[in-house]
């Protein structure tokens, strides 16, 4: 048993090969991983438009490969009242835009690559957040046991009573109470110190890109506040079993304080569980931001879940709007499950089904 | 510990859980912006309009006093009365609640009777095709969001073959039971309200299918390992004995724990299938109150899944009792 | 008055010319206004649009009508432009083949209306939106649930097709002086239990809204301003005299959008809860089954005053999803969906056996600018973000042609609308030019926009913030709000709590121009962005003159 600050061992190290070696799935699962982080990173080199300039003149096209011919019918007003007239469309794919536009003609692709920024930071700052509440909260009632683990655990309860989604709406009216913007801006640093707009000119692509970056603060909260039970439960579980080892034991006979204890003993034994979980909880915490998206919980305008509902009202007519989000929220969210898998086969922390939607 | 010990202990505990809920929502009632009166009173209302709808819905009293208010109704089984309709939350509650359930039954009917023999092949025969594939639905089934699922089905199934219907509840269950002894014929009955909550069930299903098929799936992987099960067969006990009665049987007990935990979950995505499939249920209701800001409404739906979720528990502790014995000794 | 003879339902039917309502409303008091002459007083010289030079406003006469002085308030609103103006949002119901109808422009569907063309058109089904908040006709004022009540009670008067008043219960109304109005209550009419109508159920149901102590804090007291109660003025000639606090110019009007007549034996029998889950009405149709937020059903009421209605069975119910009412009606599980939206129009359109119908409605779409905070407070700047939106494009891209371009907050074909104001060009130079002059280059806006609450209201905002944004001096985006928030903001009666530049839409069933520019636009609306001197001296002179040419 390993005691002291936090270290991954020889062993821990040859588990993750082993695994990784014999696991196609968690190869897989870093590609895709890997990739939807550089698309997030590198968004303002890539991103072959601007996510959010308007063509209003070549909304709704399909991407490469499809042709959309449809009937259409607009409306004229004569003399206060209004005739229809339905006339066959045809509208063709353009190398422009590969994945096709929506309905206010901004590019799908973009804004698939620029959505890759909003759902990772929600999805990690959001796990960030609720690791460090839950696990403060979990190491604090497993180690103190008691009544202040009563007290704690039945919060934990109140808590899971919630349906997760109606417990984070009510936030967000809570919060935008406070902050009326729900979200931050953030400066883009490729695009300030002016590398963005070097490179692309560079490769051809001379389209200024945004310059700010919007960090949905609000969401992250909400998201954070939602899911630290999980955590907590977790933490809890370790701190309990932790604190009985004699080295424990050892540790406050010789009067160590109670927080050099719990960081230095109890926190490093619980990381493995912590560090599987959050890899899980990101996927989960993606997957409700797009649900908030998709309710109009969220703010955002430039995320996977808020094309999706944008573009399910258009699914009957142009269906790739809300297709392509939606793939892309499956392939990441695959992405980081095949990696929570190959980090829990390599790693064994024991936690099964611990989060959820 | 004695049972009924036990029971008014958890019951103490579900009290607590209901009063945390309440006290919950008034909090948030408390600091959401938005008030009641504004989804009441038309835009245009004059002031006086306002100060007179607050007076009827007793909303120019302190916070206190109407939280105290409340819980005294409350303690008398009077959850209030809507915001929007005046009728009482409870009706209103109670009236969404069976189309809720039933969702929630047939999804969860749905995962366990795919998901427990999925789990159980693809441990079985680890590394053939029927793992692989076992694996991969399941895979997809946790990272795919639900609404877009539903969606997708709707377009399929419903729009293009038109095999079910778009959306809405034919009939209740309630309605199809009468149905056996009522005028209308019970097999056209009985179909409608299938094929209604076909799509809306396998929508909120897949996503627990999705999570017990992998739980079962490690849970026996591990189980298959241990040291009990190679002195079982080292007994001559036949495979599928040791299998089915004693791996599945501890594979299950944290299955059941997980899903206990995962009511609000499963609420949660009911919540959004309902809002894809106009299912005239509970989640329907909810996202309604808290847009028009109908705290009784939203306060009696939280009530009702909060003693929901105490009562699911107890039963997963008894379950659980019963699953792995082991638990008892500890 | 209207022909006694012409059954209300046939009339309701007809989709009559817009000049045979006109003629109607006209004697009957409310003035849908004309569209091709305009009583405001022009000065000769005057030719059309000089909407840069509003620091030195052309001279005109003064107007001499109330007509004159509400185009009057309208041509000033545009030249200074408080507003963004937007468009006239239209009304798209997706219908099917099973029956005949024609909407109305107040979206009001009346099922009275309905007549089957097939044989299986004699039950049919209304998708809407969402449901009703209660059955109490006078306990709510929003559209899904005047659609619900209006098939089971009637008011006094009533409007036709074009927005027209014509009489239900009541034979007869008048003015009798400044503060009194006088109605004659129709005879042989008996409520769904079987009672009679009686004077003094009309009096009570007047005084339910607008007495407290008689009945509840009806959000329709407002629609009745100035009305302060009735009473029964002789029970042999069914007369009831409304008594108001000063002349209101368009009473006939308010009473023909609201006061549903409700029985007064059974409303003081029975205790809100009850009354807000059955009804008891004198309407075509009466309640047979009523599911809370889920359906509505009704039958035909054999006992009618007038012509049974065509249709035996009216069932209403809703889908928030606009794709989930077509659905149902594709299907053929509905026979009329409310809200069609564009990008369903055509699927609706190609589908054998449903067709689309569509009529310009009583909602007006625009941005609110603060007069009050930079850079709005500048009338250079307002006029300069008009010119940068391409309105024209925003009408065919994103509502792809279902709506039509406003400059004026008041509707085509509403009293007081002035036919000579077009909607503002679309012209990012002169922009840019006003944006200098205004002193406020470089001025970085945002436009906060209700999410869901009007068709492609996301979408309209982020087109117009981004065509503002492509202005060289000013820097423009959108941001979406819970409509609860935004209304919680705009509703407060200070104008401090309203964000700076707001997305609303404002519906106006009284077909007159001061419903809408008093409430948004006089320093003392409830809702106001705006304070005008000029402005509310227009109003206050309107409000001085009957509306009624006579």
């Amino acid at each position: 048993m390993k005691i002291g600050p936090i270290s991954i061992s020889p062993r821990t190290i040859r588990n993750l090969r082993k695994e990784f070696r014999s696991s196609g799935l968690a190869r897989i699962g870093v590609v895709l991983v890997v990739l939807v982080l550089l698309a997030a990173v590198f968004a303002p080199l890539i991103a072959p438009h601007n996510p959010r300039t308007q063509t209003l003149d070549q909304a709704q096209l399909p991407p490469l490969g499809f042709t959309d011919t449809e009937q259409q019918t607009r409306s004229e007003m004569v003399n206060g009242s209004i005739e229809t007239v339905t006339e066959n469309v045809t509208v063709n794919a353009t190398t422009t835009y590969p994945l096709g536009t929506n309905s206010l003609g901004q590019d799908m692709l973009s804004r698939a690559i620029y959505g890759a920024r909003t759902s990772l930071l929600v999805g990690f700052f959001g796990t960030v957040l609720a690791a460090l509440l839950g696990v403060t909260v979990g190491l604090t009632a497993g180690y103190y046991r008691g009544r202040v683990d009563d007290l704690l655990m039945r919060t934990a309860d109140v808590s899971l009573a919630f349906p997760s989604l109606v417990l984070a709406i009510a936030l967000i009216g809570l919060f935008s109470r406070f902050q009326a913007d729900v979200a931050y801006r953030i400066t883009d640093p490729l695009v300030s110190t002016g590398f963005a707009g070097w490179f692309r000119e560079l490769v051809g692509l001379p389209t200024p890109m945004p310059e700010t970056v919007v960090l949905p603060t609000v969401v992250i909260l909400v998201v954070g506040f939602v899911n630290w039970v999980w955590f907590a439960r977790i933490a809890r579980g370790e701190a309990l079993s932790i604190r009985e080892e004699e080295y424990v034991k050892a540790a406050r006979a010789l009067g160590g304080s109670d927080a050099r204890i719990v960081f230095r003993h109890v926190l490093p034994n619980a990381i493995t569980p912590i560090l599987v979980l959050a890899t899980i909880q990101v996927a989960a915490i993606i997957l409700l931001e797009s649900a908030l998206s998709f309710l109009g919980f969220s703010g955002t305008t430039l995320s996977w879940g808020f094309d999706i509902a944008q573009g399910r009202d258009y699914l009957s007519s142009s269906w790739w709007i809300a297709t392509v989000p939606g793939l892309a929220i499956v392939l990441s969210v695959i992405g980081i499950n095949l990696v929570g898998d190959w980090l829990r086969d390599a790693l064994d922390p024991g936690i099964e089904g611990e989060g959820g939607l | 510990m004695g049972y009924g010990r036990f029971l008014l202990k958890r019951g103490v505990q579900g009290v607590g859980v209901v009063w945390g809920v309440v006290t919950v929502v008034f909090v948030l009632r408390f600091i959401t912006p938005g008030s009641p009166i504004d989804t009441v009173a038309p835009l245009d209302a004059s002031q006086e309009t306002r100060q007179r709808i607050a007076e009827e819905l007793g909303l120019d009293q302190p916070l206190y006093v109407q939280y105290l208010d409340y819980l005294a109704e409350l303690l008398q089984g009077n959850m209030g009365y809507s915001y929007i309709s005046s009728i009482p939350a409870s009706v209103q509650v109670f009236q969404k609640l069976p189309a809720t359930l039933e969702l929630a039954v047939a999804a969860s009917l749905v995962a366990v009777a795919l998901s427990i023999p999925l789990g159980v092949i693809s441990a079985t025969r680890r590394h053939e095709p029927a793992d692989y594939a076992a694996t991969s639905f399941s895979l997809l089934g946790i990272s795919t969001p639900n609404f877009w699922l539903g969606i997708m089905l709707v377009l399929v199934f419903a729009v293009e073959l038109n095999v079910f219907p778009t959306s809405g509840r034919a009939y209740g269950f309630g309605q199809t039971l009468a149905a056996i002894t009522g005028p209308e014929p019970f097999f056209t009955v009985a179909t409608a309200w299938l094929a209604s909550l076909f799509l809306p069930a396998i929508t909120l299903g897949t996503y627990f299918t999705a999570l017990i098929t992998r739980l079962v799936r490690s849970g026996m992987l591990d189980e298959l390992s241990q040291g009990y099960v190679r002195a079982t067969r080292a007994k001559g006990l036949p495979e599928t004995l040791v299998r089915y009665k004693h791996v599945l049987r501890n594979t299950l007990v944290p299955v059941v724990t997980v899903l206990g935990l995962q009511l609000g979950t499963l609420i949660g995505g009911a919540v959004i299938t309902e809002a894809v499939f106009a299912w005239p249920g509970l989640g329907t209701e909810i996202i309604r109150a808290i847009n028009a800001r109908d705290w009784p409404i939203l306060q009696g739906s939280l009530i009702v899944i909060g003693c929901g979720f105490v009562l699911l528990n107890i039963a997963v502790d008894a379950l659980y009792a019963y699953l792995d014995p082991r638990v008892v000794a500890e | 008055m209207a022909d006694q003879n012409t059954s209300r339902r046939r009339f309701l039917t007809a989709t009559g010319s817009a000049a045979a309502a006109v003629a109607l409303a006209g004697c009957a008091g409310g003035d849908g206004g004309d569209g091709t002459e305009t009583d405001e007083p022009m000065d000769t010289t005057e030719g059309g649009m000089e909407t840069t030079e509003t620091a030195e406003p052309t001279e005109r006469p003064e107007p001499t009508t109330r007509e004159g002085y509400l185009q009057r308030a309208n041509r000033l609103i545009h030249d200074e432009a408080p507003w963004v103006f937007l468009h006239r949002q239209f009304s798209v119901y997706g219908q099917s083949d099973d029956i005949e109808w024609q909407p109305r422009t107040d979206e009001r569907v009346a099922a009275y209306a309905i007549e089957p063309a097939t044989d299986s058109g004699d039950d049919v089904v209304m998708t809407q939106s969402q449901m009703d908040s209660g059955l109490d006709p006078q306990d709510h004022r929003e559209t899904p649930t005047d659609n619900i009540v209006l098939q089971a009670y009637e008011g006094l008067l009533e409007r036709d097709a074009e927005g027209a008043i014509v009489e239900t219960l009541a034979t007869d109304y008048q003015r009798l002086d400044e503060t009194t109005v006088q109605f004659t209550v129709r005879d042989n009419v008996s409520f769904h239990s079987g009672d009679s109508l009686t004077p003094e159920d009309v009096a009570f149901s007047i005084n339910r809204i607008v007495q407290e102590d008689v009945g509840i804090a009806s959000p329709q007291v407002d629609q009745l301003l100035g009305v302060e109660g009735a009473e029964v003025a002789s029970t042999d000639d069914r007369t009831v005299n409304v008594n108001l606090s000063g002349l209101n110019p368009i009473v006939f009007a308010s009473f023909a959008t609201y006061c549903d007549v409700m029985n007064k034996s059974w409303v003081e029998s029975n205790d809100g809860a009850y009354i807000n889950q059955n009804m008891e009405g004198t309407g075509p149709f009466q309640l047979s089954n009523y599911e809370q937020g889920v359906s509505v059903e009704f039958q035909r009421f054999n006992d009618y005053w007038d012509d049974e209605a065509a249709i035996s069975t009216f069932t209403i119910n809703a889908a928030g999803e606009a794709s989930t009412r077509v659905n149902r009606l594709v299907a053929g599980e509905s026979d009329i969906a409310v809200n069609v939206p564009p990008q369903e129009v055509s699927r609706v359109e190609n589908n054998d056996g449903t067709s689309i119908t569509a009529v310009p409605s009583t909602r007006v779409i625009f941005n609110a600018m603060r007069y009050d905070v930079e850079p709005f407070d500048s009338p250079l700047f307002r006029q300069a973000i008009n010119y940068a939106v391409d309105l024209e494009s925003i009408i065919e891209n994103v509502l792809q042609t279902f709506g039509s371009a406003t400059g004026q907050p008041t509707l085509e074909g509403f009293f007081g609308y002035n036919p000579d104001l077009d909607p503002y060009p679309y012209d990012p130079d002169m922009a840019e030019q006003l944006v200098e002059e205004s002193g406020y280059a470089g001025a970085e806006v945002e436009l906060v926009t209700p999410i869901g609450r009007y068709l492609r209201d996301v979408e309209i905002a982020q087109a117009v913030a981004a065509q503002v944004d492509e202005l060289s001096n000013v820097s423009a985006s959108a941001r979406q709000v819970e409509f609860s928030t935004l209304v919680s903001q705009v509703t407060t009666g200070n104008i401090e709590d309203k964000p700076p530049w707001y997305l609303l839409g404002w519906g106006n069933a009284t077909f007159d121009a001061i419903q809408t520019i008093q409430p948004l636009l006089a320093s003392d609306g409830s809702l106001t962005s705006y304070s005008n001197d000029e402005l509310d001296r227009l109003l206050d002179e309107a409000q001085q003159l009957p509306s009624e040419t006579n």
